[in-house]
């Protein structure tokens, strides 16, 4: 009865007003800043701690947080559900053995709230309100030198577990700039190649690991005695080195060159090693492939051994692709993996890793805390997955040996998922000096660019990796410049 | 007190009724008006101002004038290719697009049993999004087990390389856009096909006039208003393409860099080089360039389209 008396007394032109001042508010309310994601120590938690949108089984162990707990964010861009199912696990753990820490995170594929992660991340960091720790997919160089992360070698000098020599030295390196450190990596899963042992034996080819390819040469005669042709086209390739512009720096590395020095912050794509290595894949691509990109795209469709690649059609009788893959990709047939071998100008082995690296943002109001989380997932909390999930190599030398992965030991039996986890860790001791640029994707796309022009003679490998050198090289310069 | 209370105790004795009328409307507009300032016109300066600096996102913006403009037009290799990648997908997709979507709406403006299924029906792909869309067409152009190189098979036409190849990746691209935009371009079609006086067909038909004489000289003048809004937004559109592109291109820029389009090079820049500054100059050439290519054409529609307004 109040409410009507009150409606008698606002006519319709009041009315009006009224809505149109509250949508006015409405909308400016909804234009003021998101709240803050941390709550102070002593403060009131405003949530209980548990992981946010997991699906049910994620969260069976939900550890609420004490009250007085610290509260962090952790933006991650993971999505399976392999991840649904043990981020959350790893994540408790953690807040199992740090009641004063909680921790507000959601595997969704992205951030809190959806969109890309790159993009939102750096509107958030823009906007000086970044979550406390992230995982990133890019390296920490293109973030780190640019101010946009927290210093952790202070952190990391007096840490309990994630000491800077607690990781492989060369895996490392991909997180640190001039000296200074910006994250660290959980993952170094190791690139390799993937060999389909029917058709090696069809061919007469040995499947014997000691067998395989030792040298470039090698691996091109392997490849050679593999490929069929249907007319003028290709039927079954043997290797399409040049599938994965990722590798392209341990190619050159392989063959005594570089991409991009670190130590002394130069790019040297056009290296006489370098000119080499093109050289060999247009001469591979030649006599293989006789010399036509656009037939070879026809049958050979994509890198990698996944399924629907011409690795799992069994069109191609080699691929490049990592550790990972030995889990992940569901290989329907017998297959074994060695590690790529040094070219004419080479010396020794260099090898790729591919880590998942997490990261502080910097300015973040808990850097203990977040760095005692980010510790916990490269190390202990790694080891979980690696053990559980996928076979992405630690980059943690602390971890047990006897930590076996368990769909690799399904798959494979115990002996040879043991041998294949040794053999992977080995190659760690070896790495190629890679992800340390800050202006790695730019380079990245720029020699996959010059690489493209090369192989389907546009232009020659002096042409092409000489104009590749002089604007990668110049974006360095103007970076380590102006940031 | 409620809000309700105190919100209608707001009185404005010393305004007149035509202020008080004024400021209602204003309040009216506050919200649509405050969204324009906030996340247009705002952004837009922001922008403006971006294009003429060096800024990563990561750190202040620096001023650098007009280098951003420079370094496009005249160092960047690369911007060259995104604008003649793009200047081909807008030249073969927007009148394609037009005249397949033109197409669509005559056999849809038929009087047959079951229109309305075949309208939703050719509708539907504008809904699927365009990363759907782009990953289903993946599929079907995948020169190995595609059922596009299929079909062409059936005809005796040997496999294409499609998205891997440098001479059929941008008309793959262009095939894909067919299949998701015309739904929307049909529609408006076939709301211009619904617009003509059915008495001026008729006239025509007893003056003996035949099918294709009665396209030309009334449908298609008839609803040349249509073709020229679909055109427009056509072309603003097909300039703007991103989605398709980035996705079939994987994380690169396709063989050759054929699949560069200028928005695919403006969202590199901006969010995996850290050049926002580099990106923000190219969306505003972007935006200078589709205005004047706009207010051209409204100029040269005055010799084509046929407003109802004669005094336009």
């Amino acid at each position: 009865m109040k409410s009507n008396t009150v409606m008698k007394k606002m006519n319709r032109r009041d009315f009006l007003q009224a809505v149109a001042l509250t949508g006015s508010g409405a909308l400016l309310a909804a234009c003021a800043p998101a709240a803050t994601t941390t709550t102070d120590a002593g403060k009131e938690p405003q949530v209980n701690q548990a992981p946010t949108n997991t699906p049910a089984p994620a969260t069976p162990t939900a550890v609420p947080a004490a009250a007085s707990a610290v509260k962090i964010s952790w933006w991650n861009q993971f999505s399976t559900d392999t991840c649904k199912k043990w981020f959350p696990e790893i994540v408790n753990t953690f807040m199992l053995d740090n009641p004063n820490i909680a921790v507000d995170f959601e595997i969704s594929g992205g951030p809190p709230g959806g969109g890309n992660y790159a993009e939102v991340l750096l509107a958030r960091i823009a906007a000086g309100n970044p979550p406390d720790t992230i995982t990133l997919w890019d390296p920490p160089s293109g973030y780190g030198s640019r101010g946009a992360l927290a210093e952790i070698d202070d952190l990391m000098s007096i840490a309990t577990t994630a000491k800077s020599t607690a990781f492989y030295e060369g895996v490392l390196k991909s997180c640190q700039f001039k000296g200074k450190t910006f994250g660290l990596p959980a993952s170094a899963g190791v690139g390799c190649f993937f060999i389909n042992k029917e058709l090696f034996e069809s061919k007469g080819l040995s499947t014997n690991r000691e067998n395989l390819p030792k040298t470039w040469a090698d691996l091109r005669d392997t490849s050679a005695k593999l490929v069929e042709y249907e007319g003028d086209t290709p039927d079954l390739v043997g290797m399409v080195p040049w599938d994965s512009p990722w590798m392209n720096s341990v190619w050159s590395q392989l063959n005594g060159g570089t991409i991009f020095d670190s130590s002394t912050l130069t790019y040297k794509i056009d290296s006489p090693q370098n000119v080499e290595w093109m050289n060999y894949w247009l001469d591979w691509a030649e006599n293989q492939y006789k010399g036509s990109m656009e037939k070879l795209n026809i049958l050979y469709t994509g890198p990698d051994v996944y399924p629907d690649s011409p690795f799992q059609l069994k069109k191609a009788g080699m691929a490049t692709s990592g550790a990972w893959a030995c889990t992940d990709a569901g290989i329907p047939f017998k297959w074994e993996i060695f590690a790529p071998p040094p070219g004419p100008s080479g010396s020794g082995p260099k090898n790729f890793y591919w880590p998942n690296w997490f990261a502080m943002p910097k300015g973040g109001p808990h850097p203990q805390e977040a760095f005692k989380f980010i510790e916990h997932m490269t190390t202990k909390g790694w080891a979980v997955w690696y053990e559980n999930a996928t076979l992405d190599t630690p980059a943690w030398t602390g971890i047990s040996p006897e930590v076996i992965n368990k769909a690799l030991e399904a798959q494979e039996g115990r002996e040879r998922a043991i041998e294949l986890q040794k053999y992977f860790s080995e190659m760690l001791k070896t790495t190629a000096d890679v992800w340390t640029s800050p202006v790695e994707s730019f380079a990245s796309d720029t020699l996959a660019s010059a690489i493209g022009e090369i192989l389907n003679k546009v232009s020659s490998p002096d042409e092409a990796l000489a104009n590749a050198q002089k604007v990668v090289q110049a974006k360095l310069d103007e970076t380590l410049k102006n940031g | 007190m409620t809000v309700v209370q105190a919100i209608s105790k707001i009185t404005m004795p010393r305004l007149s009724r035509q202020a008080r009328d004024n400021l209602t409307g204003y309040l009216f507009v506050l919200p649509w008006i405050l969204s324009l300032l906030v996340f247009t016109a705002y952004p837009m300066i922001a922008s403006i101002y971006f294009s003429m600096t060096r800024y990563n996102v990561l750190n202040p913006p620096q001023w650098i004038g007009l280098a951003n403009f420079n370094e496009m037009f005249r160092v960047d290799p690369l911007y060259w290719t995104s604008v003649s990648n793009t200047a081909y997908y807008v030249f073969f997709a927007v009148p394609l697009g037009l005249a397949f979507g033109l197409v669509l709406a005559l056999l849809l403006n038929q009087n047959v049993k079951g229109i309305g299924f075949f309208r939703t029906v050719f509708y539907l792909p504008g809904l699927v999004p365009a990363v759907a869309s782009t990953l289903l067409w993946m599929l079907l152009l995948n020169p190995q087990l595609g059922l596009v190189n299929q079909l062409l098979g059936v005809l005796g036409i040997g496999k294409l390389g499609w998205l891997g190849s440098p001479t059929w990746s941008k008309p793959g691209l262009i095939l894909m856009s067919l299949w998701g935009g015309t739904g929307g371009t049909m529609l408006i079609f076939l709301a211009g096909l619904k617009e003509i006086p059915q008495s001026l067909i008729e006239a025509a038909m007893m003056d003996g006039a035949n099918a294709w004489q009665r396209f030309w000289v009334i449908t298609i003048p008839m609803i040349s208003t249509t073709i020229f809004f679909n055109l427009v937004m056509g072309i603003i559109g097909s300039f703007q393409v991103f989605a398709s592109a980035y996705v079939a291109a994987g994380n690169g820029a396709g063989p050759l860099n054929t699949l560069l389009m200028y928005m695919l090079l403006l969202y590199r820049n901006a969010f995996r080089y850290f050049n926002m500054g580099y990106a923000a100059a190219m969306a505003l050439v972007l935006f200078v360039v589709l205005v004047i290519l706009t207010l051209v054409m409204v100029r040269f529609s005055r010799n084509w389209v046929h407003f109802e307004d004669a005094n336009r």
